[in-house]
């Protein structure tokens, strides 16, 4: 328990620290997505319950924010009532990606990190170009440029980088707090690793 | 998947589901309150950011660096440095009064507001300022900046987060769009931005004028106050180039203002505001909208 609440207080702390770090113009407008980062190494950690419980919270947390109630035209004649984004929907990308990166979970628990990390690089991009395709659809013309490809591609570089620092700390954390990152797939099987689960 | 599992999934729906369904009044509610709690923050974090900047332009002076470095003692080092902050306290100066002649003269209600948190959407092209629903900000209100006798738009409110922010829709968003029109011509068209703010200053796109348009580069482009929303006269920026299609014409334009250096910026209030501010002196070189033209914007739709 104490380990969540932690977690959950690197999530809150991640919102102020992200305040601090800037827009990279040279990196066509992209920033290391921290918050993300954090939560994604978060839910590496953690079994499928409390994934969501985390996703719930920072998606709040994060449209609460960063949340831009932009209205695409229809709503101008009163058929639509919601925004381009609505409210919430990073919730769901953050359960999404969250759910994606559970399968990781083994390697993590293994020591092994390189998938790990390419995946939370991979699916900070990913919970990204999804929100573009949402806003794309919204105005109903898919607009895609390599400078685009190129923002996504550096904003899950960035996340990439800094997710080894966040996993090692996450291990150390888990280390000093006694707490076992299990995985169900692996308790059924018994044999994974030699470990007792 | 466990039973357990499937259960919290299901939470997870219908409280996802619960939460898209949020009114925008209990959204308002929820942002303040992370507005609030991040304010500190923001503000703390706008100002390293402008210390930084100072630190960068200072350093950038290689001729006073070198001149500090050939002969002169730690002494005349010191007293440089100080002449140059005298400097730039008399820019900054010249700059405030300059906006506060500017809020003088113009006939239009203008609540000045500083910016405090830059770009802090990743697809959106927007600003957060530090005045908001107390001040008499509204949804749609334009934002302006002095550029000498003239104003330049900046963009409009896309929301307000409470009594003392408000984020600003920039100029060089997509959602931005602006009726315009070419200087000294009576070609009309609608001006806007980018999608996904890949850059901060990118060129702007004025579209759907005439096929038979013509238009030199260089050529001002500026707010011709059709719409309901911007006043006229409001300079948008410059001509760099003209595409002639088969049935309209779509011009290139870089923007005047320049919005990596927003500091202070104007938002026009609505007219049933402006009674609540201090009397408007002559007439400034833009005009105001007409009476019969709406300034309050229609409200966001509510579900």
């Amino acid at each position: 328990m104490k380990f969540f609440a932690l977690l959950a207080g690197m999530i809150l702390l991640s919102f102020i620290i992200q305040e601090f770090l800037p827009v990279f113009d040279w990196a066509y407008g992209s920033r290391l997505m921290l918050v993300h980062a954090v939560f994604l190494a978060a839910a590496v950690a953690v079994p499928f319950p409390a994934m969501l419980g985390l996703a719930l919270v920072t998606g709040l947390l994060w449209d609460a924010r960063y949340h831009v109630p932009i209205y695409p035209d229809e709503a101008a004649f009163g058929m639509l009532t919601q925004s381009e984004i609505p409210f919430g929907f990073t919730i769901l990308l953050f359960g999404l990606t969250g759910a994606l990166i559970q399968g990781v979970r083994p390697l993590f628990r293994r020591g092994r990190w390189e998938l790990p990390v390419f995946m939370i690089g991979l699916c900070t991009g990913l919970s990204l170009l999804i929100e573009y395709l949402v806003i794309s659809f919204q105005r109903g013309g898919l607009e895609i440029s390599v400078e685009l490809w190129w923002k996504l591609l550096m904003t899950a570089l960035f996340s990439s980088l800094i997710s080894p620092f966040l996993l090692l700390l996450l291990s150390r954390v888990a280390d000093r707090m006694r707490y076992r990152i299990r995985t169900e797939g692996l308790k059924r099987r018994h044999t994974y690793d030699g470990d007792a689960l | 998947m466990s039973r357990f599992n499937i259960i919290f999934l299901l939470t997870f729906i219908g409280l996802l589901i619960w939460i898209t369904l949020f009114q925008p009044s209990a959204v308002g509610r929820i942002q303040t309150g992370a507005m609030v709690f991040l304010r500190p923050f923001i503000k703390a974090s706008n100002e390293l950011d402008g210390s930084i900047n100072a630190l960068g332009s200072e350093s950038l002076s290689p001729a006073q660096l070198r001149e500090k470095l050939s002969a002169v003692g730690q002494d005349r080092d010191r007293l440089k440095l100080e002449v140059i902050q005298l400097d730039e306290l008399l820019a900054e100066n010249n700059q405030l009064r300059q906006a506060l002649q500017y809020r003088e003269k113009s006939p239009l209600a203008l609540v000045a507001t500083r910016v405090i948190s830059r770009k802090p959407s990743h697809w959106y092209n927007t600003v957060v300022i530090d005045k908001g629903s107390s001040a008499g900000v509204v949804v749609d209100s334009p934002v302006i900046i002095p550029m000498g006798d003239e104003a330049g738009l900046v963009g409009k409110i896309s929301e307000v987060i409470g009594p003392d922010s408000a984020v600003v829709l920039l100029l060089t968003d997509e959602m931005c769009l602006v009726s315009a029109k070419l200087q000294n011509s009576q070609e009309q068209g609608i001006l806007n931005g980018q999608r996904g703010a890949i850059s901060t200053l990118p060129n702007l796109k004025l579209r759907y004028l005439s096929k038979e348009a013509v238009a030199i580069p260089g050529q001002k482009v500026i707010s011709s106050g059709t719409g309901e929303l911007f006043p006229a006269n409001l300079i948008l920026g410059e001509v760099v180039s003209l595409s002639l299609g088969i049935i309209d014409a779509e011009a290139v334009v870089k923007p005047s203002v320049n919005f990596d250096d927003l500091v202070d910026v104007f938002v026009i209030l609505p007219a049933d505001r402006a009674k609540d501010q201090p009397a408007a002196a002559p007439p400034a070189r833009f005009a105001p909208p007409s009476p019969s033209e709406p300034t309050a914007p229609p409200a966001p739709p509510v579900p």
